[in-house]
């Protein structure tokens, strides 16, 4: 039993080493089956990309991170409102005069400026003789502001209401920027 | 009960941060106070941030006593009251108030309107509030009494636009330059202002 199945083995070794011929016009002939398919359409980058995001994903996510976007989404929930109700402010251009005779030189300081002695000098208007003038862009509110003239001498502005809560001594002078 | 926290919270808070207080932290426009005078409005201006308030009309306040060249401790004080009054507006006004609503609630509050003003106002006016409450403390500021000014800005908020209210503090200045007794220059502006709007026979 055992002697003849060894011969088996050896006769199916003997035939798997026997070199296998191939028909020479193999090639073709799968060449031509693979031809005759039907040529599938490629995905373009719109089909490509709506596969990408209609695709399901699994997100992984520590609670901590849960959290921080939950807070972060209940955040912008109740801010939107907000943003949206409060609308840009409007800005006004405010002319700012003053008669000042003797001056050689005069600057305008206010909120609006930091209190700023080189931020606003006013000019002298053309043939107007000694009125001094600047313009100055303001959103609505309430600004506190004076005249430095000659770099010493401070002066409220005569044509506007006095600043109720001067603090200092030094007389302020307040404009009010309507926003409707 | 918040002004009161605030004051408590100023006072506390001027004493404790002072010399805690790290440099850098500072607006840098404080630069321009006298170094023995910034750390204290510094810590002023932290302790009001603390309590929501804002930081830009100290900051200006203090700017201003620079450049008129305030002592340091008057600096200090005008900082100090101005948050209180801050303060003050915006437990009136409420949390939802403007910075320009606190800061003319604040000028108002200083010219003596009562809070029950601001609170009426805040029920009758739909729009901001700034305008009227800075007319109201302009009127003060021109002569006429608190009570009278606020009577005029509350019978007019709740239909008054802005400019309606800026132009008739402006004929109230007229008239008292002219010679009239403030709270009747007032009170017969806020008259012809309410016979205008309601139309009827001539």
């Amino acid at each position: 039993m055992f002697e003849g199945g060894r011969d088996v083995v050896d006769q199916i070794i003997a035939r798997l080493r026997r070199p296998v011929r191939i028909d020479p016009s193999l090639d073709a002939r799968v060449m031509e089956r693979i031809a005759a398919l039907p040529t599938p359409r490629r995905a373009g980058a719109v089909t490509a990309a709506w596969r990408w995001l209609t695709e399901p994903r699994h997100v992984a996510l520590s609670p901590l991170s849960g959290l921080a976007v939950a807070a972060g989404l209940v955040a912008l929930a109740l801010l939107l409102p907000t943003i949206a109700r409060r609308p840009a402010p409007t800005i006004h251009e405010l002319q700012f005069v003053l008669v000042a005779p003797h001056a050689t030189a005069v600057s305008l300081i206010g909120d609006f400026n930091d209190w700023d002695a080189a931020r606003t000098p006013m000019r002298l208007a053309h043939g107007a003789g000694a009125v001094w003038t600047a313009v100055v862009p303001l959103s609505p509110g309430r600004y506190r502001y004076g005249f430095l003239v000659n770099g010493s001498l401070w002066l409220a502005d005569p044509a506007a209401p006095a600043a109720l809560d001067n603090d200092y001594g030094g007389p302020s002078s307040v404009v009010t920027v309507a926003g409707s | 009960m918040i002004p009161r926290l605030l004051l408590a919270a100023l006072a506390v808070g001027l004493t404790g941060t002072v010399l805690a207080r790290p440099a850098a932290a500072q607006d840098p426009r404080l630069e321009r106070l006298e170094p023995s005078t910034r750390p204290l409005v510094a810590a002023l201006i932290d302790s009001a941030r603390a309590f929501g308030l804002p930081a830009e009309p100290l900051v200006q306040r203090a700017l201003e006593g620079t450049i008129k060249g305030a002592p340091g401790d008057r600096i200090v004080a005008a900082v100090r009251r101005l948050a209180a009054d801050l303060g003050r507006a915006r437990e009136v006004l409420g949390a939802a108030a403007s910075l320009p609503e606190l800061e003319a609630g604040a000028a108002a509050l200083r010219a003596g309107a009562a809070p029950a003003v601001l609170a009426e106002l805040r029920r009758a006016r739909r729009q901001p509030l700034t305008v009227p409450l800075a007319v109201l403390a302009d009127l003060v500021a021109s002569g006429v009494p608190a009570d009278s000014a606020a009577a005029a800005v509350l019978a007019l908020a709740a239909t008054a636009r802005d400019a309606d209210l800026v132009e008739f503090r402006r004929a109230v200045e007229r008239d008292i330059a002219l010679g009239a007794p403030p709270a009747a220059a007032a009170s017969v502006r806020v008259n012809a202002a309410a016979r205008e709007a309601r139309p009827g026979p001539p």
